[in-house]
């Protein structure tokens, strides 16, 4: 018995002790990685030859179609270009770019671990999609000044550079696509009754704000009647009902969950109210909203965008998309035809990153952010025409102009007046 | 090391008289002591990148461990563990945004899910089986579109951030060691206290719960009553790994109490060990660790990957990771005793005494 009994302690302190000096061992090798560089010496994730960045998007779970296309987009993009032999910088280096990618699942949490993960290997953050999945990390970005740059968010807060130094949004906040619909409906001739749906959360906010703005002051228009509803809610059917009653001939509808914008177009026309309709970009989809809803029975159907759509017959033989198809086949693991705009997106954050790059004079991360913020009307390949990246405005992300389009029966036109 | 493993199994088995190893008295006080300076010496000699992952874990091993209380010890299947989480997450996040006082902020992110569980276990512990389940199923469902809909408090779906774990001056600590620290006292202490909790009268009480109420009620443990404690103490335990999510996360928003997340700690418990302390701990590691490894095979697979791994843990380890040595053993024993699986005689699976804190895997199957 007391045989066993030290025996038994024997083996306890051992593996104790084997495990004291594995950790020990461990130790602190580099003290602090998360800090900043100073000056002029070179930040993490960039060497003479390649430079490494960090993408933290869903690539499973319900948002990982989107999320797959930002990776894809970018990755094509700069597989692409170090298939030539890299991006030049402007310190007079050409270097490679590696994007190391990371799924979060949407998932705040594992966002911030991904973060954690990746900050001390890469040069800068980019292109992840979410909201809260960007946000969940912000905060360390900015205390670990990580740059967390053309993120897909329409959250504003990523483009107000006081709040967030070491961040910048790409798309287009809510607020632009509101207001871009706004104008030109203000600036029609005719008179007209406009009616409100939107979401009540900062989604359908955002809209209703920067639609009030650009109509603001202008007489032809008036708002007759203005309705919400809960992300959450599975029928909108009184909503409708209540503002078709209203006699509007002009209905703002932001929107944001796909079956219920199908039986918003379903039920106006079933209660005989067919006004021309404004639609947030990720809720226009001709293919999937549009032709179940019956778009085809409304006067027009009107919508956002900045990005070319590969799949439109008006840009099928355009240069830009077909190197962009065939590089995001080869380089960019996505053999499919694009499901999601989101790919074209991050493939321009791509082109925009190369923009940045060419200004940067030294290889770190505060000359990076500066050069970055230096962009003035850059034209990245897939944009429409009279849409550009320009990153130096105060509280706007790196696209903040999109143009309006209406619907055709089967895609859409750019329009320039209200009719 | 080698040598003393040889000479320890030969006697091993032939001590009926000997209390086991974990019970005597000194190792019931060395064990602990040399973990405390294991603990206290670790933050400090590990990367920060480690530190970070270790916090992590510790939030989750404390959801995971609140769980277990009402799932593993209780045997009432709950899935609504996260929403819990949520509450102090956003309790915490609440209260650091309107600088309340700290101590009043944490005692706050217990108490409130504490309450909110009470309350759900009112109605809910009447029911028995699946439809407490059902039940504790909402409670995710309403979480998310409720958080939305409070934005006044909640920040709506852009959520809520709060950094308050400054690190204060006078420690000369990194800010991921000061994390890593405050995790372990409050983690540490909450398994303590829980450990001492299941072990003692009310963990008997839990185990003859679980086993069969009717026994229980015959010898005057009220089921009802005790399903209602477990299951506000598991609220308590998800409110305290809330306000350690914000310290180490520092973000919360609708997303962090999504129904998926919930179905993952249940995944985490089962594969840590249902009914166990330190399976608790396993499972936080698990529910951290797994997407990360899966992440660095392969990022477009991780959830394949995660399935893939959640069933072959549970074919080879019924009993979850905690019970990977207690296998072990008896497989060592076996070949080298002969004897079989008498040589395990200290976990029967009907004792309801002591047994609670390393239950046999056959122990789990009643509630599943």
């Amino acid at each position: 018995m007391n045989k066993q009994f030290r025996s038994r302690t024997a083996r306890g302190i051992a593996v104790a002790s084997a495990l004291a000096l594995t950790l020990t061992a461990c130790g602190r090798g580099d003290e602090g990685g998360g800090g900043g560089s100073r000056g002029g010496s070179a930040s993490p994730g960039i060497t003479d030859d390649s430079v490494t960045l960090g993408i933290t998007t869903p690539l499973s779970g319900a948002t990982a179609g989107p999320g797959t296309c930002t990776v894809a987009g970018v990755k094509a993009y700069f597989g692409a270009k170090n298939a030539e032999g890299g991006v030049e910088f402007g310190d007079g280096k050409t270097r490679t770019v590696e994007i190391e990618a990371l799924d979060d699942a949407y998932d705040p949490q594992q966002a911030k671990a991904n973060y954690d993960q990746l900050k001390d290997d890469v040069f800068a953050m980019t292109a992840g999609l979410g909201t809260p999945t960007n946000r969940a990390w912000r905060e360390a970005a900015i205390a670990d000044e990580v740059p967390q740059v053309l993120v897909m968010t329409g959250d504003p807060l990523f483009s107000d550079p006081e709040e967030s130094p070491w961040q910048l949004g790409f798309v287009p906040i809510y607020q632009n696509e509101g207001e871009a619909m706004g104008e030109l409906l203000a600036s029609s001739t005719g008179e007209h009754k406009v009616a409100i749906l939107s979401q009540n959360d900062d989604f359908g906010e955002g809209y209703v704000e920067g639609f009030k703005s650009a109509i603001e002051g202008s007489d032809n228009i008036e708002i007759v009647n203005e309705l919400t509803y809960e992300a959450t809610d599975t029928s909108v059917d009184a909503q409708i009902t209540e503002l078709a009653s209203s006699g509007a001939d002009v209905f703002f509808n932001a929107m944001s969950v796909t079956p219920l914008m199908i039986s918003a177009l379903q039920k106006a026309q079933q209660v005989n109210w067919t006004p021309s309709w404004f639609l947030p970009s990720n809720t226009s989809s001709p293919g999937a909203i549009l032709e179940p809803g019956g778009a085809a029975a409304y006067p027009g159907i009107y919508s956002v965008a900045f990005s070319k759509t590969p799949a439109a017959p008006a840009f099928a033989d355009n240069e830009d998309v077909q190197t962009y198809l065939a590089a995001l086949k080869e380089h960019g693991d996505y053999p499919d035809p694009p499901a999601f705009p989101h790919c074209q997106w991050s493939w321009m954050v791509g082109a925009t990153l190369e923009q940045a790059f060419a200004e940067m004079t030294e290889p770190t991360r505060e000359n990076f952010m500066e050069a970055l913020r230096s962009i003035e009307g850059f034209e990245a390949p897939l944009m429409l025409p009279d849409t550009s990246v320009s990153t130096g405005e105060d509280g706007q992300p790196a696209v903040s102009t999109v143009v309006v389009q209406k619907y055709n029966g089967k895609g859409y036109d750019t329009v320039e007046t209200f009719e | 090391m080698a040598s003393a493993s040889s000479v320890s199994s030969a006697p091993a088995s032939s001590a009926p008289s000997a209390p086991p190893f974990r019970q005597r008295p000194w190792v019931r006080w060395a064990l602990p002591l040399l973990l405390l300076v294991v603990l206290v010496v670790a933050p400090l000699v590990l990367s920060e990148g480690v530190n970070e992952t270790l916090a992590r874990i510790g939030v989750f091993a404390v959801a995971v461990l609140g769980l277990n209380v009402v799932m593993g010890y209780t045997g009432q299947v709950s899935l609504g563990q996260i929403f819990f989480l949520g509450v102090g997450a956003y309790v915490t996040a609440y209260g650091v945004q309107n600088d309340w006082n700290i101590v009043g902020v944490f005692a706050l992110a217990c108490l409130i899910p504490a309450v909110a569980g009470l309350l759900v276990a009112l109605a809910a512990a009447r029911l028995g089986g699946l439809a407490i389940a059902m039940v504790t199923i909402a409670l995710p469902i309403v979480g998310v579109p409720l958080a939305k809909r409070l934005s006044e408090f909640t920040g709506g779906s852009q959520g809520l951030s709060a950094r308050f774990a400054e690190t204060p001056e006078w420690t000369g600590l990194y800010d991921d060691q000061w994390q890593l620290y405050v995790v372990l006292v409050i983690g540490g202490l909450v398994f303590v206290l829980t450990r001492a909790l299941v072990r003692g009268k009310y963990g008997r009480a839990f185990a003859i719960v679980r086993g069969n109420e009717n026994v229980a009620s015959s010898m005057g443990i009220s089921p009802y009553r005790y399903k209602v404690l477990a299951f506000t103490i598991a609220s308590l335990i998800g409110g305290v790994s809330g306000f350690l999510y914000m310290l180490v996360i520092q973000y919360t928003s609708p997303e962090t109490m999504s129904f998926g997340h919930s179905i993952e700690l249940l995944a985490a418990m089962v594969i840590g060990g249902a009914g166990s302390i330190v399976g608790s701990l396993l499972g936080g590691a698990y529910y951290v660790l797994i997407p990360e490894l899966t992440n660095q095979v392969d990022p477009n697979l991780t959830s394949l990957l995660q399935g893939a791994i959640l069933l072959v843990v549970l074919f080879l380890l019924p009993g979850g990771l905690a019970s990977l040595p207690r296998a072990l053993t008896r497989g060592r024993r076996r070949t080298r005793v002969g004897r079989g699986p008498a040589a395990t005689p200290s976990t029967p699976s009907s004792t309801t005494g002591s047994a609670t804190a390393e239950p046999a895997p056959t122990e789990r199957q009643g509630h599943a």
